[in-house]
């Protein structure tokens, strides 16, 4: 690998100001060396063409599924991560509803391990609140910690017991862990497949409630304003249950939550001829609800976006009906995209919300050092080009899943060039100036 | 002219002109059923194959007899008590179809979306059934050709129909609903709260008692059939209540044979819970008139819809 890069008059994008600043950026050993206008070249420096071009801080992403140990046909540590780098994302949390769960610390152990090996980027792991996510005990929290989890959640199920979920949290607590919720009443959400609504209706799906969702919110924040614990709420879909999320931080509460892509751009009308790349769960909402989201993103109730990266394989999701078919949906490599696309480009938020909430504030609840485009920081780099566009074939994707509404589809910009530390991830920048 | 369909899924796919184009040509087939031959050759050398996941007597019998009365060959796999069990999927199922050859595929399950999934994996056409809560096309059209029958024409302004009962799990109210609004009827319900979802269309407008509703002064009273319980959830207190509070029972009966509302029901009826036994032997009960009519309406649909398979024959 080279040792020196120097990116020519990159726009430089920050989560301090909303405009982009033209400069170059020297990055000598995995560290950015200096950011200054006119910079020179040395010999055997490599020197990238930027210009026009956004240069940001690699993104991180809080809430994905690889699938391995268990279900390596949807995807794998390895194909997850080159997914990640694939969309600019430069690290990664794990689910741990893997076959078998994460859920104690030689399953983290041994997680680590296999990602020590085949992911080029931050990985890092969450383990189970409740042992193979049951719902019934507590699973080795205190071991998970040691063994390296960041997070513990019951992903892809609540934790239906409140005492058992206070005692999580409880206990949680005093290890310092985020205590993750997948927020659901499961008696409300029944045999539903999709938001319940006039969409519901008029497929004839059985419907999941929006109160399904808020009255888990609800009762969670109720529980950690009760015992102090950090809980962090997955993939808010309803306006309602922003409110209710507000107004606990309002109230002080240790609550933090996120947003994911999919909410913020699709609802529930999009789901024409039961296609089943745009099931998920929570299922998408209303467009109303579309609306209220992004508010709330742009004024700062959302602490993170996060994409629930989801693979399934195309013989689960496309051979199967409707409501057979796995809940969930890809998202790493088209979130900085379809962000770009529908938001950014559009006026509606600028590059510094993106960065805050989708590199920044991730790192920041994890107590991870920051990275950023400024001198002394680790060279974690993503230069995206607005210019260009992006087509979501299964070729193009590294996932080993198709899964995202997005197949085939065309947004606007692309991930050019990604760099983590000493070593260029991808790079589609199209060689040197 | 439009388009011919391969395929009958749902009655959101067809135009108005198509559909009055569909119960045209099915007046003549019930013409043909007042004949001592009753069967044409329109459909000889191909082949309907019927796939009913769920059990059904009724639907699975009118499309057989339309079939044979246009000559077709006929073959209901008995899927529900096959190979279903055996793990085969709905999609390994009709690649078998599709070694055997068939031209029409006709097909009822409990899941909604089914005939969607399998239209798009076969050259055959697509006859919907009956899909879990989502559509019953065939069961639309031939309520519009009974109604067509009773009015004396297809432009149904300005005529009132009130459906009556489980609306939230009824693919039978969604469907013919549907047609009877884009006929130009204005579609009204009634049925408990629990029943009535705040999702269906706009224009469908709720009452709250039967009294308010024969108010309204509904030219058609379409009862739709209730279960007490579903999945173990229970939507009102017990049959009895039901019959009570929203059946048609004999007060109710009364008014309905002095003002002559016409009564329809898809079938089979719950005799004592969504109607009172004297029912059925009025004169303006048109549940043996809906029967008899879809076989003349599944005829015109077989006949009107497009197999790909035909493209073979060059």
């Amino acid at each position: 690998m080279d040792e020196l890069i120097l990116l020519k008059e990159a726009s430089v994008a920050s989560e301090d100001s909303a405009e982009l600043f033209e400069s170059d950026v020297l990055v000598e050993n995995g560290v950015i060396k200096s950011v200054s206008s006119s910079l020179k070249s040395g010999d055997g420096t490599r020197v990238i063409d930027a210009k026009g071009k956004v240069l940001l801080p690699g993104l991180f992403d809080l809430h994905v599924h690889v699938r391995e140990p268990g279900q390596t046909s949807k995807e794998t540590i390895r194909t997850g991560s080159e997914a990640a780098i694939n969309g600019g994302v430069t690290g990664i949390v794990a689910m741990p509803n893997t076959a078998p769960a994460i859920d104690s610390g030689g399953m983290v152990r041994s997680v680590l391990e296999i990602a020590g090996r085949d992911s080029r980027i931050g990985f890092f792991t969450t383990g189970c609140i409740t042992k193979d996510r049951s719902g019934k005990e507590m699973a080795a929290i205190g071991g998970m910690k040691d063994a390296g989890v960041v997070m513990i959640t019951d992903d892809g199920s609540p934790v239906e017991n409140p005492q058992l979920l206070r005692r999580a949290m409880e206990y949680a607590r005093e290890f310092d862990l985020p205590l993750a919720s997948h927020c659901e009443t499961m008696d409300l959400s029944g045999t539903g497949a999709m938001n319940e609504g006039k969409r519901s209706y008029k497929l004839g799906i059985p419907g999941i409630p929006s109160i399904s969702e808020e009255i888990c919110i609800a009762r969670d924040i109720q529980i950690a304003a009760y015992t102090g614990a950090h809980l962090h709420i997955q993939h808010v879909t309803t306006a309602r249950g922003m409110e209710i999320i507000r107004q606990a931080k309002n109230d002080g509460v240790r609550v933090t939550c996120e947003v994911a892509p999919h909410h913020l751009i699709f609802n529930e009308n999009d789901i024409v001829n039961y296609d089943t790349y745009y099931k998920m769960n929570p299922p998408l909402r209303t467009e109303e609800d579309n609306e209220k989201l992004l508010e709330g993103l742009i004024e700062g109730v959302f602490d993170v976006i996060a994409t629930d990266h989801a693979p399934h394989t195309e013989f689960e999701k496309k051979q199967q009906d409707f409501e057979a078919a796995p809940f969930g949906v890809t998202g790493l490599e088209t979130a900085l995209p379809s962000l770009y696309h529908h938001y950014i480009k559009e006026g509606k938020f600028g590059w510094d919300l993106l960065v805050k909430r989708y590199a920044a504030e991730p790192r920041r609840i994890l107590n991870m050092d920051q990275v950023s485009v400024k001198e002394g920081s680790k060279a974690e780099l993503v230069l995206f080009d607005p210019q260009a566009t992006t087509t979501f074939t299964p070729e193009f994707m590294k996932s080993k899943s198709p899964n995202t509404p997005f197949l085939n589809k065309e947004l606007q910009g692309t991930v050019d060039l990604v760099v983590n530390g000493e070593e260029v991830l991808l790079d589609r920048s199209g060689g040197a100036a | 002219m439009s388009e011919p369909h391969k395929d009958l899924l749902q009655i959101e796919d067809l135009s108005k002109d198509e559909i009055e184009s569909i119960l045209a040509a099915a007046q003549p087939f019930k013409e043909l059923f007042k004949r001592s031959v009753k069967k044409v050759p329109t459909l000889q050398g191909k082949t309907v194959l019927s796939l009913f996941y769920e059990p059904s007597t009724r639907t699975s019998s009118s499309f057989e007899v339309a079939a044979n009365r246009l000559s077709a060959d006929f073959t209901s796999l008995a899927v529900a008590s096959s190979s279903v069990v055996k793990g085969e999927t709905v999609l390994d199922t009709v690649d078998t179809l599709e070694a055997m050859r068939a031209d029409y595929i006709v097909i009822r399950h409990k899941k909604a979306g089914i005939p969607n999934l399998v239209a798009e994996h076969t050259d055959a056409s697509v006859i919907n059934a009956g899909d879990g809560f989502h559509a019953h096309p065939t069961q639309a059209l031939l309520d519009a050709s009974t109604l067509y029958d009773v009015f004396g024409e297809l432009d149904f302004s300005g005529k009132r129909i009130l459906i009556v009962g489980d609306i939230l799990h009824s693919r039978v109210a969604r469907s013919t609903s549907r047609i009877l609004t884009m006929l130009g009827a204005e579609v009204r319900v009634l049925g408990p709260g629990t029943l009535v979802p705040p999702g269906r269309p706009d224009k469908m407008k709720k009452f709250k008692t039967y009294d308010e509703a024969m108010d309204w002064g509904p030219d058609v009273v379409y009862l739709l059939r209730v279960q007490f319980e579903r999945q173990g959830e229970q939507f009102f207190p017990s049959s009895g209540e039901y019959h009570s509070v929203y059946g048609l029972n004999e007060d109710r009966f009364k008014r309905i044979k002095d003002e002559g509302v016409w009564v329809m029901h898809p079938g089979p009826v719950n005799r004592g819970v969504e109607l009172a036994d004297s029912v059925t032997t009025y004169d303006r009960c048109l549940i043996n008139r809906q029967v008899e009519n879809g076989i003349a309406t599944r005829m015109a649909v077989l006949y009107w819809l497009k197999p790909q398979t035909f493209e073979q024959d060059g």
